[in-house]
């Protein structure tokens, strides 16, 4: 593919997230949004319409034929992602699947296989490692601040009253609340993305379970610990909870937190000063942590770079790096997988006494991707 | 005979007053409600004769097969149901698109009428002169895309609604409520002035705000279903004697509520949304466009709403004063 020229993207699905997708790739000068599809024409329709995009459909082949997209973004209800990729993928296109990647590691295996037979790549929305704060923290660890990662805790407030919360609790037939893994399917990917991030052992062992809050008829609450021979993590994700994504990260010499909304991130050293003086150095260290998040803060707000979305521009970006110049995927298809697998592996766990449609596998059950998926 | 309406929207601030006056006409209704828990709501103000009379369809505006079972047995239509927040792309979804089903199945069941709730907010206020008078003859605004989510979904649902009408006949009318208030809403609307954090931002204060009283409301969407012959027309609903930004801040603080405000002159906020504007576009939406010139235009220009349509073809008169209404409401607030 000629390096020179725009990325042409198209995008399927307009609904809540899809915003998201326009409003960053507007501000992506190496891409242009060629076409939106929806199977609700009133939904393509505004969408094209506030984001001045040429074209707008309701028939996915026909909007493939007629725009010839370099890249398509699905997304589309989780349901319809693995049917929706092949698909594109066979008609010779690049695609970008927002989180949850596929239903399953079934369908996420047979994704990236048609991916790598048709010789064309797939990224999974997994932007908030590429997130500035995240970025900022991932460097510091490698300088060897913390020294060596050894806990890695996630935790999501996701309020059930919120803008998306309540439109999914309010309605039993919302297509998340139809996913295997109900409402965590939807939303875990990111702060469990951000556990495997740094943890090296590819499957861990899981601990833990969801429950229902009172008054609710479906899983709410789910409280996780992820054990390996020498790392563990935790995932918490609370409806009791304000919208809050944050991360803290703990190593041998220190801890490092990142708070996704505030874009704030804290290095706490280990105390070096004996007794009572540590009790100084603590707070001393806390306070040299709030004037630099403040002066960074205040610089990028300057310069107009604080974004909700800012991972996702990166991410995006980067995907299209890769597609035209050949650098490396920012998501590996095995990271992919292997986020994938591990949700599997929650929800099994998470449900062993319930009979459900989907079929339950042992440990070591799973499919595995082929070698040359990396 | 009596007649049966089916009413989407009745669990709602203005659905539930909505189904006691239309129970009160003697109307049967057929209730469309999602959440069977809103129930109680509806019922609550009913006497056990009125209640005889509501029928509850729990189910979604959606639900086409729902719809197809019950709309052949009904003689209105009286859609109210909308979304009041969210993402544009979350309003299509829970406005539009459920309308979309609605307007077939209602006209393939041959209903006998059709009544819309819009809102006054469809209408472009650009070409009115300064205190212009906005009545049903206004064109809508013909940009929606530059305007807030809600109203660009209100005016994409009315524009597939006269579709309907056009395309198969539909006995459509198109109600058009101004501001809808009264107790258990603030009076401080976006008519007035921006919310940020505990602070109003007072935009202009002198321009008339087009308010009507959710019982006055009521009534007037009760009148679009049952007067004869007004098929294909459409109605403004705002109360008489209507108040300003002013007048509104300055009975709240009357009445002991404290309204701590800074205040835009009506001069400035033409200027300062073109600065907020240029801003959020430099800036890439680090501050989203929440604020522009256009929708400034749009919703604190000086113009004057009038009723009169309402109240000739109607027959309708607003019964609750703005004084008693102003006054119901904010006891309510205190």
């Amino acid at each position: 593919m000629s390096t020179n020229r725009k990325t042409r993207v198209a995008l399927l699905g307009c609904g809540q997230i899809a915003d998201a997708h326009l409003t960053q790739l507007k501000r992506i000068r190496s891409a242009e949004v060629v076409a939106v599809c929806d199977v609700h024409e009133d939904l393509a329709w505004q969408a094209a319409t506030r984001f001045q995009i040429p074209r707008w459909d309701v028939h996915l082949e026909r909007m493939l034929k007629e725009a010839q997209p370099d890249v398509v973004h699905i997304t589309t209800p989780a349901q319809t992602h693995a049917p929706l990729a092949t698909q594109i993928l066979k008609a010779g296109h690049h695609v970008y699947v927002e989180k949850p990647f596929t239903l399953d590691a079934i369908e996420a295996e047979e994704v990236l296989t048609v991916a790598e037979k048709v010789n064309r790549f797939v990224c999974v929305g997994h932007d908030q490692i590429f997130d500035p704060a995240w970025v900022r923290a991932k460097s510091w660890i490698k300088q060897g601040l913390i020294g060596d990662v050894r806990h890695i805790e996630s935790i999501l407030g996701y309020p059930v009253d919120g803008k998306f919360g309540s439109l999914v609790a309010s309605n039993p037939n919302h297509w998340v609340r139809r996913l295997p893994g109900g409402l965590f399917q939807n939303t875990i990917s990111h702060p469990l993305y951000r556990i495997t991030d740094l943890m090296h052992e590819e499957q861990p062992k899981i601990v833990g379970g969801w429950h229902c809050r009172e008054g609710w008829s479906f899983p709410t609450e789910l409280s996780l610990s992820f054990q390996t021979g020498n790392q563990s993590g935790s995932l918490t994700f609370s409806t009791f909870l304000p919208p809050q994504r944050i991360t803290r990260v703990y190593g041998t010499r220190g801890c490092i937190d990142i708070d996704f909304d505030s874009q704030t991130v804290r290095f706490h050293k280990l105390t070096r000063l004996p007794g009572a003086f540590a009790k100084l150095e603590a707070p001393w260290q806390q306070f040299g942590n709030a004037l630099w998040n403040l002066s960074n803060n205040v610089r990028r707000f300057a310069m107009a770079d604080i974004h909700y979305f800012a991972g996702m521009k990166t991410l995006f970006e980067r995907f299209y790096e890769a597609i035209q110049n050949g650098t490396p995927l920012p998501v590996p298809h095995a990271e992919t997988y292997r986020v994938t697998h591990l949700m599997d592996r929650i929800f099994d766990h998470c449900r062993p006494q319930e009979v459900g449609d989907r079929q339950h596998l042992a440990d070591g059950a799973y499919p595995r991707l082929s070698r040359s998926i990396s | 005979m009596s007649k049966t309406a089916f009413v989407t929207g009745g669990a709602g601030f203005l659905g539930r007053r909505f189904v006691r006056k239309l129970v009160e006409q003697g109307v049967t209704v057929r209730c469309l409600v999602r959440n069977l828990r809103d129930q109680d709501g509806i019922f609550a103000s009913l006497s056990d004769k009125q209640r005889r009379l509501v029928h509850i369809v729990p189910g979604d505006v959606a639900d086409r097969a729902l719809l197809d079972t019950e709309l052949p047995e009904v003689d209105i239509v009286y859609h109210l149901a909308a979304a009041l927040g969210g993402s544009t792309s979350t309003m299509f979804l829970n406005t539009v698109i459920p309308t979309r089903s609605l307007l077939e199945a209602a006209a393939l069941a041959e209903v006998k009428r059709f009544v819309l709730v819009s809102s006054l907010g469809v209408y472009g206020t650009g070409k009115l002169s300064y205190r212009g008078v906005l009545d049903e003859s206004t064109p809508v605004d013909p940009c929606p895309e530059l305007r807030d989510a809600y109203t660009f979904s209100k005016i994409r649902q009315e524009s597939i609604a006269w579709e309907a009408r056009e395309k198969w006949g539909l006995p459509l009318v198109v109600v058009r409520p101004g501001v809808i208030y009264g107790p258990g809403r603030s009076l401080l609307t976006s008519r007035v002035g921006l919310s940020i954090g505990p602070l109003l931002v007072r935009m202009g204060g002198g321009q008339q705000l087009p308010y009507t009283h959710v019982e006055n409301c009521a009534e007037a969407i009760v009148m679009a279903g049952l007067t004869p012959n007004i098929e294909g027309e459409t109605f403004n609903i705002v109360d008489d004697h209507l108040p300003c930004g002013k007048q509104i801040v300055k009975f709240l603080k009357h009445r002991g509520k404290r309204v701590r405000s800074v205040w835009v002159p009506r001069p400035m906020i033409g200027p300062l949304s073109a600065l907020y504007e240029w801003y959020s576009n430099w800036s890439e939406g680090q501050l989203p466009s929440v604020i522009t010139r256009y929708k400034s235009r749009a919703i604190w220009k000086s113009v004057r709403y009038i009723n009169t349509k309402a109240k000739q073809k109607l027959n309708w008169v607003p019964r609750i004063s703005m004084e008693e209404g102003l006054n119901q409401t904010v006891s309510t607030e205190l």
